[in-house]
């Protein structure tokens, strides 16, 4: 039995004896519990003392709960209150006691009678008597401030009587403001909450209006919530000024010196490359510390693998493709030393690193082209130019600091308000904030658009922050103080608060609904789309417009002047069948307008106007040939019309400068707010002296809090104590097969420990050395003779180092879901290489298989294919594409029967086998032997040994004979073609070949 | 280099890799797989990654579970739970009093009664509706909660509640929990299957049968009920079986041989034995879903053949054939809004019924002719519950009114493996609006449910950073002690 449960136990026999003791007869409990209930000031407070301050004092404020004295207990702690007066069974300070929870340690708990104090204490209604100001009833009778009320009209009022919307010309986010009024008068009337208006309106049921709720995403003011209204109202509506708890320079009661030992919390410290007894196997300082390790074990690096695996491991790793024929036979043809390190320059050179590389970091992001949440999966049809932002960057090899930069505060960078010109970089400034707008979202539909609602996609966001940028759990700080790492309560909502001019759960905007998709939810102040592409793209896209218009007006004119001749004509045709006298008034008639016409010529219309007026309709029936330019003409401005690109905008998070106040969420509710806090940064990352946190407008005179500015600054400083670090470690990862910390995105007290420490911050030192290039991190660890080692196993490997964690050898892997359909295209000779832009769409077959709608020229990568929520194509899902909610920080490799059901039996593998058969007819003729050196060349980047070309002739022979024989219908009896087939069958075969999908 | 150089090469590759061939490593390699079965790789510790049958917490009453999911939210003051206050007062305006619960406040009407009959049944007496007269006959099998409540009143956030245990995506499903937690009893099938319907997906579509952060191994395998099973399960391409034959000997060759220049890779032999349970599968599943095996008089009994029983009916029939072979979950669904009477609720609800009443009865009969009944659990129910006033077309006409959602009081029933037949647990207000007396949340059901399959709610988890992810989450969860036998 666990120590904890037989106190409890204890607690339980023993507790219900004492009652019955003390209150043996319940008729007199009430003269007897009197004189029993313990003094706070000799009995409970000295109790408290003795067992709770430690952790729960001024100087240690665990939980951000003061039990030292009577105001600490009264106020409660980041959970919310800890008594309720009378009512011992739910007071949090007696159940923790109760239940063995606390003191945390089992040395320190109360004795049975303690307990029992504490618990007559609470129900005899929790007096104090140690000072005389401290009040009987503390919690009914607590003075109240502006910070009770404000939580309180953000939830239910300020919508519409805010700062965006000021109805009936209210505003109630302050006191000043309520007092100020709107078109009814004042809204409160300090000392008379009968009098204010803001109370009766609410008593009668009239506001929030209760057609609009939902229409507002808001809920009708409860009962307790009125109450606190009122109460506030009648102390006379006092304002306190109260600063928002942010970091100062005097110590933090609530993260040590002592907590920010922890190696993740220092900053990576220099280290010096460790001298080891095999120095001819380094190349680089990368294998003197991986050597050190081995060494110490007794082992060596393992043998350098053959030169076409390398190829093949490098051309992979960098591009998400396989070497060409003609790139195997140039790279084994070179005879250069020097050889194996061009051709990592010339693979980071290609632009497929980038499409490789970027989806990395799409997983992170939660990249997605859909909002999810809801059935109707509204799509982002503008989320592509982050795709392509992600692209360029690392192309370019951007600096990850620049990267982080732009991603989390691009908004502040520039003044692209203000700007004569939208350049590039303004662009990607705005284009990279859609970072923080790629988590699931169904705000955009009332009744899923909730304050709740909003709260879970800003904590989505938080929870993409951590895990991807910064290896923290920041988001097990939500609900209470972490419990592992010295993240309090308080430190998530600074965060929160640095995010607040964006990310305001009370002025949100919400996704941008496009028309006919969605109920009635389109939010006409706005939604998350900025105009600024470059301008040169806004140019062309106007010109574009210019042109098409100026086609269909040329167009439109043309025919009006057919129009207008015909109907002269077939008009004088008709006057010409009337009687000669009247045709001059009759032509007089039809040249005036209706209203300017005389009596005469009124009764001349009545009489003939219908019969004599030709309009285009009746022209289209009476001349076949006008018909048919009409019709060729509407047809030409459709067509054109159809070209008219939409408008280009940005999916962009930006500050709006006006945040509403950040309070801490108790237990994360939001209708539990507690302490004003400011922003700032997790306290144990900083030095908790110095801020480090400054907070500035980022041009003068800007509508933006530059929080967000402020935070990206801080976290891509070179001395970050994480920043650098989970950035190496993942690349490492991305190389090796796993990360130094195997926990890519926790490396806190949680996480697994770095199995190489001094490896880990040495990289992360010349990662911010080298201006943070992650092209210069691909060259070192890929040049060094830890990443050119053979990927065999060995019996002296698998004993001495068993999961690998020494990297005594390279890891065998399977290509991940995106390099397989790559490379599926690519053997085939179908791939599509044009880059960039809006996604290719996906088919949905009613059986549910999603796969990418190809074109004439073929399938583009994967990375251009929409991604969809609800419609991912059938074969990422079964190779392991994860569901991004919010983010995914390290992908599953699953072996499963569904990988081999679709490899073999989907049409479009079919299909490619059978490309890829008429390349290599095309490209090796038509002997056997030719044919399967080809087809190792192309798909596996080898030629074949004397065995396996023997296997592929004689299946070829086999496969063909059969293919002949087989009953009419499927079969062939042309030779020729029953060999084509057979071709087509062996490609399929080796595409569901281990040798196709692993990488040695 | 000249062509035999290159050949050369490769050669000299090959050799290579034939170094370091051990037979030790291999055979314990082999071990390894062997007690892997059906595996999927990189897995941390000691989670559970394979589907090998293991031990429940404590001895359990069901060996499986047959989910009967009502997508839309059922009507329970039309279906099982009788509310004479709404007859007396019919027709008075009340929606006033629950602003902020109604969702299509516009369109909301005034008290409105049940267009149905209630009649007392079995021993027990238990209320039904007239519009489920097969059903009906069973309520001494049956134990309702008519106190359910959930936590949002919009389909999606709901039905991800009762799926997950949250409103949102991305954690596991009650099945994915299920098989985690008990492996399967039949390695040739997949030991969580999901029978949709051909008609369209449910709400949160394929989410409904996600595993979350356990391994894929563990998600739902959707079974279509008609053409092939699953998808790519046969070849979308007519090929000579010869050479179908001759293609996977093949393939089986080509990774013996690059198995055997790389030993020690268990990763390697997975891979081949996907491909053999791929095979064996097929043969499984086409059998385990032919339901023309069965007798006429089985078929007819679930109205397989006619309408309107004939889809869900061969669901319910396959259903009892999957429980039968050693699947461990099975859920069916109807198509995406049957239950969702926003309006015509009189006609809508009654053709619901008649869709599914008589399989579902047919169902329960079945198991209990075979003595499936006592392994069994069959769980019938919805994401929440509907609103006690009407809900009213755009033209006002009240001979179309239907009822809007309701999140405070919903029906649900269990039956089979260790329920108490004849139960109906809790009470809601007179009108039906809210849960009142013994209220069963959410995790309360979810508890109860791995309870009769021998697992505790708290003990089953997974660790992630350090947190115990549970399928109850960190909500205190009640077993529903009251209903069970």
């Amino acid at each position: 039995m666990q120590p904890s449960r037989f106190v409890s136990l204890l607690i339980l026999v023993v507790l219900p004896l004492a009652r019955t003791m003390a209150q043996s007869d319940p008729g007199s409990q009430d003269q007897k519990s009197a004189p029993l209930a313990p003094s706070f000031k000799t009995e409970i407070q000295p109790l408290l003392q003795s067992k709770c301050v430690r952790c729960h004092g001024e100087k240690s404020l665990k939980a951000d709960l003061d039990l030292s004295t009577f105001k600490g207990i009264v106020k409660g702690g980041e959970s919310g209150p800890v008594i309720v007066t009378g009512k011992p069974d739910e007071s949090p300070l007696y159940e923790k006691v109760h239940k063995g929870e606390m003191p945390p340690a089992k040395k320190d708990r109360l004795s049975e009678v303690q307990a029992d104090s504490l618990r007559r204490w609470i129900a005899s209604g929790a007096k104090s008597d140690s000072d005389p100001g401290d009040d009987v009833n503390p919690i009914a009778k607590a003075p109240l401030s502006q910070h009770d009320v404000i939580p309180i009209v953000l939830r239910h009022c300020t919508g519409c009587h805010g700062l965006r919307q000021k109805e009936g010309n209210l505003d109630l986010r302050s006191r000043a403001s309520m007092l100020r009024g709107g078109k009814s008068g004042a809204a409160i009337v300090p000392g008379k909450p009968e009098a204010s208006l803001l109370i009766k309106r609410i008593h009668l049921g009239q506001m929030p209006p209760p057609a609009r709720l939902v229409e507002g995403s808001v809920k009708p003011v409860d009962q307790a919530e009125t109450e606190i209204l009122g109460r506030w109202i009648s102390q006379g509506a006092p304002e306190i000024a109260i600063d928002p708890d942010i970091a100062t320079n005097r110590p933090d009661p609530l993260v040590t010196d002592k907590d920010r030992e922890f190696w993740a919390f220092q900053p990576p410290k220099p280290v010096t490359v460790p001298g080891v007894r095999h120095q001819e196997r380094v190349r680089n300082p990368v294998d003197a510390f991986v050597l050190q390790k081995l060494e110490a074990k007794g082992l060596s690096l393992a043998p350098e693998a053959e030169r076409l695996v390398l190829l093949r491991r490098a051309s992979f790793d960098l591009t998400g493709l396989p070497p060409d024929p003609e790139e195997v036979r140039s790279f084994l043809a070179d005879t250069d030393p020097n050889a194996y390190a061009v051709l990592i320059d010339r693979l980071l050179a290609s632009p497929r690193y980038g499409e490789r590389w970027c989806r990395y970091w799409l997983d992170l992001a939660g990249y997605s082209d859909s909002e999810g949440k809801r059935e109707q999966d509204l799509p982002r049809p503008h989320a592509w130019r982050y795709r392509d932002y992600v692209i360029r960057a690392f192309n370019s090899d951007k600096g990850y600091d620049r990267f982080l930069m732009e991603q989390l505060a691009g908004d502040e960078l520039a003044d692209y308000e203000n700007a004569p010109e939208i350049t590039q970089e303004i662009y990607d400034n705005l284009v990279a904030t859609g970072f923080l707008r790629m988590a699931p979202d169904a705000t955009w539909a009332n009744i899923t658009g909730y304050a709740p609602d909003r709260i879970e996609v800003i904590a989505d966001e938080i929870d993409i922050l951590g895990s991807a940028v910064m290896g923290l759990t920041l988001k097990c700080a939500r609900c209470h103080t972490h419990k592992f790492d010295p993240i309090p309560h308080r430190d998530y909502y600074r965060l929160v608060d640095v995010f607040k001019g964006a990310y305001d759960e009370y002025d949100w905007l919400k996704p941008d609904v496009r028309p006919g998709l969605g109920p009635v939810s389109e939010d006409p102040r706005g939604g998350r789309l900025l105009p600024f592409v470059t301008t040169a793209e806004r140019r062309a896209w106007e010109a574009s417009h210019a042109k098409i218009q100026k086609e269909t007006d040329a167009i439109r004119l043309e025919i009006g002047k057919q129009t207008e001749v015909l109907c002269a004509k077939y008009r004088e045709e008709r006057l010409a069948g009337l009687p000669e006298v009247l045709r001059a008034d009759l032509r007089t008639m039809l040249a005036t307008t209706p209203g300017k016409r005389d009596a005469v010529q009124k009764y001349l219309a009545t009489k003939f106007e219908a019969q004599l007026s030709v309009d285009a309709n009746t022209l289209k029936m009476l001349d076949p040939a006008y018909k048919k330019a009409f019709e060729d003409a509407d047809a030409k401005i459709r067509d054109l019309e159809s070209r008219r690109s939409p408008e280009p905008k940005i999916q962009a998070l930006w500050d709006r400068g006006e945040p509403s106040p950040t309070y801490i969420y108790r237990r994360g509710d939001f209708l539990s707010p507690s302490r004003l806090v400011g922003p700032g940064v997790p306290s144990v990352l900083t030095d908790g002296k110095d801020t480090a946190f400054e907070v500035k407008p980022p041009w003068p005179g800007a509508k933006k809090t530059g929080r967000r500015l402020a935070f990206a600054r801080w976290i891509t400083r070179p001395d970050h104590p994480l920043t650098a670090r989970v950035a190496i470690n993942r690349i490492w990862k991305h190389h090796m097969g796993s990360g130094i910390v195997k926990t890519l995105d926790n490396l806190g007290k949680a996480g697994s420990s770095p199995s190489h420490p001094d490896l880990l911050d040495w990289l992360a030192g010349e990662f911010v050395r080298s201006g943070w290039s992650i092209k210069a991190m691909h060259r070192l660890i890929m040049n060094s003779a830890t990443y050119r080692q053979s990927s065999a196993v060995t019996p002296e490997l698998v004993s001495m180092d068993p999961d690998n964690a020494l990297y005594s050898r390279m890891p065998l892997v399977r290509l991940d879901a995106e390099a397989l359909y790559d490379t599926q295209l690519v053997v085939a000779g179908r791939l599509n290489e044009t880059r960039f832009g809006p996604a290719d769409p996906v088919q949905v077959q009613p059986d549910g298989l999603v796969t990418p709608t190809g074109t004439q020229a073929g399938w583009r990568r994967m990375i251009y294919v929409r991604q969809a929520r609800k419609q991912i194509p059938t074969h990422m899902e079964n190779f392991d594409f994860p569901q991004m909610n919010p983010n995914c920080v390290e992908r599953r490799d699953s072996i499963v029967a569904l990988q081999a059901l679709q490899l073999m039996n989907a049409r479009m593998n079919h299909e490619l086998a059978e490309e890829f058969s008429r390349r290599v007819r095309r490209e090796a003729g038509t002997e056997a032997p030719k044919q399967i050196e080809q087809i190792y060349l192309i798909a596996l980047n080898r030629l074949p040994s004397d065995e396996e070309n023997r296997i592929g002739v004689e299946a070829l022979a086999k496969l063909a004979r059969h293919w002949q024989l087989a009953s009419p219908g499927v079969g062939h009896t042309d030779p020729d073609a029953a060999s084509r087939k057979a071709i087509a069958t062996y490609c399929h075969a080796i595409m569901n070949s281990a040798g196709f999908l692993y990488v040695d | 280099m000249s062509e035999s150089g290159l050949r050369e090469a490769t050669n000299i590759s090959r050799r290579s890799f034939h170094q370091g061939v051990s037979s030790g490593i291999l055979g314990s390699a082999l071990t390894y797989l062997l007690a892997r079965d059906l595996q999927a790789s990189d897995g941390p510790g000691d989670r559970y990654q394979d589907l090998k049958p293991r031990d429940p917490h404590f001895d359990p009453k069901a060996k499986s579970v047959i989910h009967l999911f009502m997508n839309g939210g059922p009507s329970q003051m039309d279906l099982f739970d009788p509310k004479p206050m709404l007859d007396k007062h019919h027709g008075e305006s009340y929606s006033d009093k629950i602003a902020g619960e109604v969702e299509f406040i516009k369109d909301a009407g005034a008290l409105m009664r049940s267009p149905f009959k209630f009649a007392r049944h079995g021993e027990c007496g238990a209320p039904v509706s007239e519009v489920m007269p097969h059903l009906a006959g069973l309520v001494d099998d049956i134990a309702f909660i008519r106190s359910m409540h959930t936590t949002n009143l919009t389909h999606e956030p709901a039905v991800y509640l009762i799926q997950t245990g949250k409103m949102g995506p991305g954690r596991p499903t009650v099945g994915s929990w299920v098989v985690y937690g008990l492996g399967s009893e039949n390695q040739n099938l997949p030991a969580y299957v999901v029978l949709d319907d051909p008609l369209g997906l449910p709400v949160n579509g394929v989410e409904n049968w996600q595993a979350g952060f356990l391994p894929p191994t563990f998600q739902g395998t959707r079974f279509r009920s008609t053409g092939s099973p699953i998808l790519n399960l046969k070849s979308e391409i007519d090929r000579p079986a010869d050479v179908l034959h001759l293609e996977q000997d093949l393939i089986n060759r080509l990774d013996q041989i690059h198995k055997h220049d790389r030993p020690g890779q268990p990763n390697l032999e997975a891979r081949i034995a996907s491909y053999g349970l791929a095979a064996r599968m097929q043969l499984a599943a086409t059998e385990a879903l032919d339901v023309s095996r069965e007798s006429v008089k089985t078929q007819e009994m679930y109205g397989i053949g006619r309408q309107p029983t004939d889809s869900y009916g061969r669901r319910c029939l396959i259903a009892r054939r999957l429980v039968e072979r050693g699947v461990r979950f099975v859920q069916l669904y109807i198509n995406s809004h049957i239950w969702d009477t926003h309006t015509s609720l009189a006609t809508e609800l009654k053709s619901a019924c008649d869709r599914t009443d008589r399989p579902i009865a047919a169902l329960l009969n079945d198991l209990k002719q075979r003595g499936l009944f006592d392994t069994t659990l069959v769980v019938w129910g919805g994401e929440f519950g509907r609103l006690p006033i009407a809900q009213l077309p755009p033209d006002k006409n009240e001979s179309k009114a239907g009822r809007d959602h309701n999140k405070n009081a919903f029906c649900t029933w269990m039956a089979g493996a260790g329920i108490k037949g004849g139960t109906t647990h809790g009470t809601t207000d007179e009108l039906g609006l809210k849960a009142v007396e013994n209220r069963v949340s959410v995790p309360d059901w979810h508890a109860t449910i791995l309870h009769l399959l021998g697992l505790h709610h708290d003990r089953l988890f997974i660790e992630q950073n350090g947190l115990k992810e549970k399928l109850t989450g960190v909500s205190e969860a009640r077993v529903v002690k009251e209903i069970l036998s």
